[in-house]
């Protein structure tokens, strides 16, 4: 490697490195530390990689069509749940919950590990933890680990969640069919859900709740994993996630009747409200979320207005050239957002005529929406346009490729966490196998390794890195009141994730020997 | 000034907000025209508005 190359690489980790500090030692903002991120890229990219005004305008304008896919679904997330909120419903599913079961480590799991892998397979973006992360504050957890335990609880169902929208990436980009990828990325994920299920647990408990909670992460991860592993390799790749997580349900809630679950006392508090009315707007998003998902008139009838720009070929002054096409898509009445925006105005309308808002009620809403959105959108919006500069000048790929040569035949060890980068700069699975997935592929083949082995470590990673996402983060912490103080939630987050990705790299390593 | 940016904070960043998310949108234009200085012009604003995010996002 020559020194040359040495100096661009570290030019190209500086944008990461400078979020990285800004949010963890110094507990910048993300909006501040990504706008800190974006400087450093501009500079970097600039400076080493050539980029120009026209390939930054170009590069901005698809980072924004990116960031408005993943705002729509935040917005309207945090419309839901100040409408549930505003109600005193998150209130009473707390008490609801705790009448059902007062095993703290219950609770996490079936919140943060289960129903947020369901939400991850209905919906996606962030919601998850957006959803979640309040429920668990309802419950009395602190909102740091409100929010980290969604985080690392839903990572594992995200290649094949949002109808295995990552998972048609990644056959996509690199032309294999389902068949060939799905054993290797169904088994490694399987194994990450044991691993999220058990550090959902630790991060509010330590190791003593986890070896309590054991029996219930076992039973129940094989029933998720299992689930997920037979639908993938079966050709129902797209219910992976959700199929999972509805197994999962069934799992859980008869593994909360063991004796072993119930030696706490359950709550005897009361609220004014039912804990069904309560959850009548989270089964409403659940109904109107899978219809327009899964039912295909439906699905193709929202699906009929989309808002999508062409780019031209952009060639960096280094040469390196981002292909002509179209950039994201926003699907503007089928979108997950828009689902979510449906389900809070028809919950809107269903506690309204219960009778269960005061006056001046939707004002207050629409503030607590705006207060919450603005920062955690601007923080969303500049990580994004910092990656879009990255990813168009040569930067990221210039970040793999270094890792790749430095660790040569060790090479599957490092390739999760090349997914682990790809999502943790662009907060998207899908995203880190769109921009690392054909170089995984061509590594793989140039090293003699099993192509569906080093792929499946390559969304295994991206598909983890949700977990230490800023974007996903920000969309947590505006939910609980931690907006601008994310760099706790994150330093939490960070910690579990290169443990799980540490893990799945020695498992992919050591499968590699083994053919 | 530092009081004024305290009065209206909430206010000034709604508008970055709305200027991050429009501004993209004229580069976009500028460059499908091929004006170098308009899209100089609008990256210098860009710019601008990220500087006031860093500062006071």
């Amino acid at each position: 490697m020559s020194a040359l190359f040495a100096v661009k690489w570290l030019a190209a980790f500086s944008p990461i490195f400078v979020v990285l500090v800004l949010m963890i030692f110094k507990n910048w903002s993300g909006s501040r530390a990504g706008a800190a991120g974006w400087f450093t890229a501009l500079i970097a990219a600039s400076l080493f990689f050539g980029a120009h005004p026209t390939l930054l305008a170009y590069s901005q304008m698809k980072g924004i069509l990116l960031s408005l896919n993943v705002l729509y679904i935040i917005w309207a997330a945090l419309l839901l749940y100040n409408i549930v909120n505003e109600t005193g419903a998150i209130k009473a599913i707390g008490i609801g919950i705790e009448r059902f079961s007062g095993d703290k480590s219950i609770q996490i799991l079936i919140f943060g590990w289960i129903f947020a892998s369901f939400l991850q397979g209905v919906a996606g973006y962030g919601v998850p933890i957006a959803v979640v992360a309040p429920l668990l504050v309802s419950l009395g957890f602190s909102p740091v680990v409100a929010v980290a335990v969604p985080a690392i609880g839903h990572s594992w169902s995200v290649t094949f969640g949002s109808m295995g929208a990552s998972f048609q990436t990644l056959m996509a980009v690199t032309g294999y069919d389902y068949f060939y990828l799905a054993p290797w990325s169904a088994g490694l994920l399987g194994i990450a859900a044991f691993l999220c299920g058990i550090f959902c647990v630790h991060v509010f408990g330590g190791w003593k709740m986890v070896k309590h909670s054991f029996p219930a992460i076992l039973i129940i991860g094989i029933a998720m994993s299992g689930t997920q592993y037979i639908l993938a390799v079966s050709g129902m790749w797209t219910l992976g996630g959700f199929g999972a997580s509805l197994v999962g349900f069934v799992s859980g809630l008869l593994v909360a009747k063991l004796k072993r679950y119930n030696q706490t006392k359950p709550s005897t508090a009361t609220s004014e409200m039912s804990l069904g009315w309560a959850l009548s707007a989270y089964f409403i998003l659940i109904v109107i979320v899978s219809a327009g998902v899964m039912i295909p008139w439906v699905k193709e009838f929202l699906g009929q207005v989309t808002l999508t720009f062409a780019f031209p070929e952009i060639v960096s002054l280094k040469g390196w050239v981002v292909e002509a096409g179209k950039g994201k898509a926003i699907n503007v009445f089928g979108h997950g957002g828009a689902l979510l925006l449906y389900s809070s105005i028809l919950s809107f309308l269903v506690y309204q005529s219960r009778g269960f808002y005061k006056s001046g009620s939707l004002k207050t809403i629409i503030q607590k929406t705006i207060k919450s959105g603005v920062p955690t959108s601007l923080g969303i919006v500049s990580m994004v346009c910092f990656a879009m500069i990255m990813d168009h000048c040569q930067m990221i790929y210039t970040l793999a490729q270094g890792i790749s040569m430095v660790f040569g035949s060790f090479y599957p060890l490092i390739s999760p966490w090349i997914g682990l980068l790809g999502a943790f700069m662009t907060g998207s699975n899908t995203n880190s196998n769109v921009v690392f997935g054909v170089l995984q592929q061509e590594t793989a083949q140039l090293a003699g390794l099993s192509t569906a082995l080093i792929l499946a470590a390559q969304t295994t990673g991206g598909a983890l890195g949700s977990m230490i996402a800023p974007a996903k983060i920000l969309v947590g912490c505006s939910t609980v009141g931690l907006a601008g103080r994310e760099g706790p939630v994150l330093k939490a987050t960070l910690r579990y994730g290169l443990i799980i990705t540490g893990i799945i790299g020695i498992l992919t390593i050591v499968f590699s020997f083994f053919g | 000034m530092n009081e004024f940016l305290k009065k209206y904070s909430a206010r000034l960043k709604s508008l970055a907000l709305i200027l991050m998310l429009a501004i993209p949108f004229m580069l976009y234009q500028t460059a499908m025209y091929g004006s170098k200085f308009q899209v100089n012009l609008f990256l210098g604003l860009f710019m601008a508005n990220m500087l006031f995010v860093m500062k006071k996002g």
